[in-house]
């Protein structure tokens, strides 16, 4: 009794004026401010990305500074939590507050209206009836959705009868619902946050992997799935343009060692197992072989073969330099037509990326074409795409004149080399004479086709092949390849209180905006051989549908006791 | 969409009694009869088939057979229950008139090119090109007449700038009905989807919501003078859509596989109904300062006769933020719902995502500031402004700016 008592006091003096100020207007808004200024933060700054990136944006002053805050993984830091779990708290305490006071407001119903208050409202009307029992009993069970009440008023010894009637009289839990939904949502948030996980998971084809990887603010960490993935296939389709239409991978769930289930995924429609949700998200290359032609470009001009796979480094056993493969690309459509003009796309056929390092040699990022380029039906030579900045959207192109993918191209050209004049005054007729000499040699059963294009290309090549700055001219030869699917794995035990939530946010929305709390009330007048209704009517939002309503009662009330005479008649 | 109504509606018993109530559950029926084709019509229900299942002899079967259940119900409906035919006489017009640019989409069928003039690369012959021009010309009409309005009252241009602005309305969503049709006769029908994929077409739905809701607004509480804030925000946008289609952004084009899904259909228009009454309700609020200043000055000004009151303003904002508010909440949440689906979590900080948080939270702070602290008048025609300012971020400049998971409403 004691013990109850002093925890009654304490909480009326201390806990409950927290509770106030917590839950007070002030202090939501506030947060809601807060919170607000950080999103805008979260999405100016962009999360996640690689710190080294964010070192050069920054400088290393500003960069410590927003580390040390955690604006780089902005929404998972304690203080941005603990401005949600505030306003977690401060809703609660503000339903605490205001609820049953709405509650209160509801049940409480007045009977009468003064007639001085009934001077201000604008939606009223007199109604003259015969039949006071009539009257009451039409208005109390043939208007669809009013509740009345009745109110017996003595003044002077005279008794009046009133009717209230309510419709829509519980809007006010539209109010209460929406700001309960509410917390029920951050409630829903924070149990996604505390007990499920998100991460990623690149599968190559025919590959099988069980862990995940996931930012935990600036390190990566690694979850260990309760079971298998195995990826048996993965396959793209593509629409003319060159845009992937759909991505597709064929997983095999394992677990215990044992092959549970086998299913196909596409990107909006995703696997469910055992509480897991495995996303198609992304592809890439998943380490296809790649073979490349190294022409040197040296007196023998010999061809070496150069195997590796994606993601592999390649030492070239007669220089120093080498070649760090990092993406295949079966195809690369490209859109040939020039800006402004009907497009014309164009597959340029396959192609390897790599980054070609060696001693006193800039890296830069290389695209080499397997296919030439082929313009107007006319073979243009192999081309090869550089990136001084490493940057894919940095690629320049360079013509090579010759067709790397014809063995013979690069025959002719070693032939024309080794025997152009070497003495400064040859003539133009000596170099001719050269071509002519190099083309007998490598096409001894007649000459090419398409000579004039292939003389034009060769002097490209002469133009463009002594400026490399490697040893060798690397072309994709061939290739053998495999996809990586990237997956998204996520449990989400908070995901259906959140759809709770959301349901409860949008019907409480709809009472709040849409139902209006109407009243009416109606004074019934005694008079000698007759009765008198005095019906007023307030609503308080929507004048204009309500004038409507009102107007409609009229008739209403009207009808209804024309059937009631008629029927007892 | 009560354009239908505005105009006949003194005159005929077309939107009014029992010949609308009739026609209003024939509609019904006739929906519901879609509905159940969808459902358990033979082979199920395939997105890219069943628009041309319901213009084959299946789909007429269906929709007559729903029609006839419809008007079927109507008849039993007894006249005194007059509240139903209510309810018919405000839903028929709007079902009116989506039937109306439904049928002027397939009138424009008819002048569509031959389908082998038709190519993915070259798309400047489509027709749809050509009537979004003509809405444009309509909705930057509308907007000077308007204006012309306010200035100098006479009813006759007035209604001209009413009338012109349903033109914009139904040129607009005629054009991208027949668009979405349009993207279906492109390489083979593989790239058919819904013309709501990127920032072109948005802003088309966009012009056709703000119009439609201020139009509703205009008829219901006889505002015209406030078409002279709102049309100017949608000839504004129009200028916008204009240099996007100089960009080569008017193009239609595959859609990438996060966005091949339904919810597009569903989450994509409602959050633009979120948008366009906040973009009424920015109008409201500029005409409120306006007023207010013109009345401080000179409190007689000519120019007041057909300015609505500061009162009326005020209610007017808070009627478009009542239609947008709890619109922009459910597609937000079917939006969650959609991500939950595509990207692994229905919450992700997107930068859409939180910018949408705080248009949210932007316009729950304009409710709470009108009801728990009965802000009125200055304060909160600013708020709408501003808000609309935040609004306008959301929608294009997060796409503009900033990167993330909705990068496909980037220009490239």
């Amino acid at each position: 009794m004691w013990l109850c008592y002093a925890t009654m006091i304490s909480f009326n003096q201390t806990l409950k004026p927290i509770l106030h100020r917590i839950g007070s207007m002030p202090v939501a808004i506030l947060l809601l401010i807060l919170l607000a200024v950080a999103s805008v933060i979260g999405t100016v700054l962009k999360q996640n990305q690689d710190q080294i990136d964010y070192l050069q944006q920054f400088g290393p002053t500003w960069y410590w500074t927003f580390r040390a805050l955690g604006l780089f993984d902005m929404y998972h830091t304690w203080w941005f939590l603990a401005i949600l779990g505030l306003l977690m708290f401060s809703l609660f305490a503000c339903v605490l507050r205001n609820a049953p006071r709405f509650l209160k407001e509801m049940k409480s119903r007045k009977g009468t209206l003064s007639e001085n208050a009934r001077k201000h409202i604008m939606h009223k009307f007199d109604l003259t009836l015969d039949d006071k029992a009539k009257a009451i009993a039409s208005i109390k069970t043939s208007l669809p959705g009013w509740k009345w009440m009745e109110t017996k008023v003595t003044v002077a010894g005279v008794e009046t009868l009133w009717l209230r009637g309510d419709k829509g009289r519980f809007h006010k839990w539209g109010y209460i619902l929406v700001h309960i939904s509410m917390l029920v949502l951050l409630i829903g948030g924070a149990m996604s946050t505390q007990f499920g996980f998100r991460g990623n998971m690149a599968v190559p084809e025919g590959k099988t992997e069980s862990e995940i990887s996931f930012l935990k603010g600036t390190s990566v960490e690694y979850l260990k799935m309760p079971f298998e993935v195995r990826c048996d296939t993965f396959s793209i389709n593509f629409f003319s343009t060159g845009a992937p239409s759909e991505f597709r991978s064929t997983l095999t769930i394992i677990e215990d060692g044992k092959e549970v289930m086998t299913s196909d995924i596409i990107v909006n429609d995703p696997l469910y197992y055992k509480g897991v949700r495995i996303y198609q998200a992304s592809f890439g290359d998943g380490g296809s072989e790649v073979t490349l032609k190294l022409h040197r470009l040296n007196r023998e001009g010999n061809i070496d073969i150069a195997k590796a796979q994606v993601y592999t480094m390649y030492e070239d056993p007669y220089s120093d330099v080498t070649m760090e493969f990092k993406d295949f690309r079966p195809y690369n459509i490209e859109n040939m037509a020039p800006a402004g003009q009907a497009k014309d796309f164009k597959d340029m056929g396959p192609s390897v990326d790599f980054v070609i390092r060696g001693k006193g040699l800039k890296p830069v990022l290389v695209r080499s074409m397997m296919d030439p380029f082929i313009m107007d039906d006319k073979n243009q030579g192999s081309m090869i795409m550089i990136s001084k900045t490493g940057d894919a959207r940095d690629f320049e192109t360079f013509l090579l004149g010759l067709d790397f993918s014809n063995p013979k191209e690069w025959q002719l050209f070693q032939s024309f080399v080794g025997q152009l004049p070497t003495n400064k005054d040859a003539t133009k007729e000596d170099n001719l004479n050269a071509f002519r000499a190099a083309l007998d040699e490598v096409y001894p059963d007649g000459r090419p086709e398409d000579l004039q294009m292939l003389g034009m290309r060769v002097l490209q090549a002469l133009k463009v092949l002594p400026d490399m700055p490697w040893p060798f001219v690397p072309m994709l030869d061939d290739f053998d390849q495999t996809y990586y699917t990237g997956l998204q794995l996520a449990k989400d035990p908070g995901m259906n209180v959140v759809w709770v939530g959301s349901a409860f946010l949008v019907f409480g929305l709809c009472i709040m905006f849409y139902v209006a709390h109407r009243k009416v009330w109606i004074k019934i007048i005694d008079k000698d051989d007759s009765v008198t209704l005095e019906v007023t009517g307030l609503s308080n939002r929507n004048p204009i549908a309500f004038e409507q309503e009102f107007t409609d009662l009229e008739q209403q009330i009207k009808d209804a006791y024309e059937q009631k005479k008629g029927v007892t008649v | 969409m009560t354009a239908l109504s505005m105009t006949f509606s003194s005159s005929g018993p077309l939107f009014h009694g029992r010949f609308a109530h009739i026609r209003c559950w024939a509609y019904l029926g006739m929906m519901a009869g879609m509905a159940a084709m969808a459902m358990f019509a033979g082979g199920g229900y395939v997105e890219d088939e069943y628009i041309f299942q319901l213009f084959s002899m299946q789909g007429a079967t269906w929709m007559a057979g729903g029609a006839v259940v419809g008007i079927a119900y109507a008849l039993t409906t007894s006249k005194e229950k007059f509240r139903a035919y209510r309810f018919s006489e405000i839903l028929v017009p709007w079902i009116d008139g989506a039937v109306l640019m439904v049928a002027l989409m397939g009138l424009y069928t008819l002048f569509e090119p031959s389908e082998a003039m038709i190519t993915y690369e070259d798309q400047s012959n489509l027709i749809s090109g050509r009537i979004v021009m003509a809405m444009n010309v309509f909705l930057l009409f509308s907007a000077i007449t308007y204006v012309a309005y306010l200035i100098a009252p006479a009813e006759f241009i007035g209604k001209l700038g009413t009338m012109t602005a349903w033109f914009g309305v139904y040129a607009g969503g005629s054009a991208l009905l027949l668009r979405w049709y349009e993207s279906y006769l492109l390489m083979g029908g593989d790239i058919g989807h819904a013309p709501v994929s990127n920032l072109y077409e948005v802003f088309i739905f966009l012009f056709c919501v703000i119009c439609v809701i201020y139009l509703t607004l205009e008829s219901r509480h006889q505002v015209r003078g406030l078409g002279a804030f709102v049309m100017p925000i949608v000839a504004g946008g129009v200028f916008f859509s204009i240099w996007l289609e100089s960009i080569g952004q008017s193009d239609i084009k595959p859609l990438v596989p996060a966005l091949q899904s339904y919810w597009m259909k569903i989450h994509v228009p409602l959050n633009f109904v979120g948008y366009g009454s906040f973009a009424v309700a920015c109008a409201a609020g500029m005409a409120w300062l306006l007023r207010e200043k013109i009345e401080m000055k000179n409190p007689d000004a000519k120019v007041l006769s057909v300015f609505p009151s500061l009162k009326v303003l005020d209610q007017l904002a808070y009627k478009a933020v009542a239609i947008g508010f709890p619109a922009f909440t459910l597609a937000t949440i079917l939006g969650a719902a959609w991500a939950a689906e595509a990207w692994g979590g229905y919450w992700s900080w997107d930068p859409k995502e939180t910018w949408a948080l705080i248009v949210w939270l932007v316009y729950g702070a304009y409710l709470h500031a009108r009801f728990s602290h009965g802000l009125h008048g200055k304060t909160l025609a600013w708020w709408a402004v501003l808000g609309f300012l935040v609004t306008i971020f959301c929608f294009v400049g997060v796409n503009m700016y900033l990167s993330g998971l909705h990068s496909y409403g980037q220009l490239s």
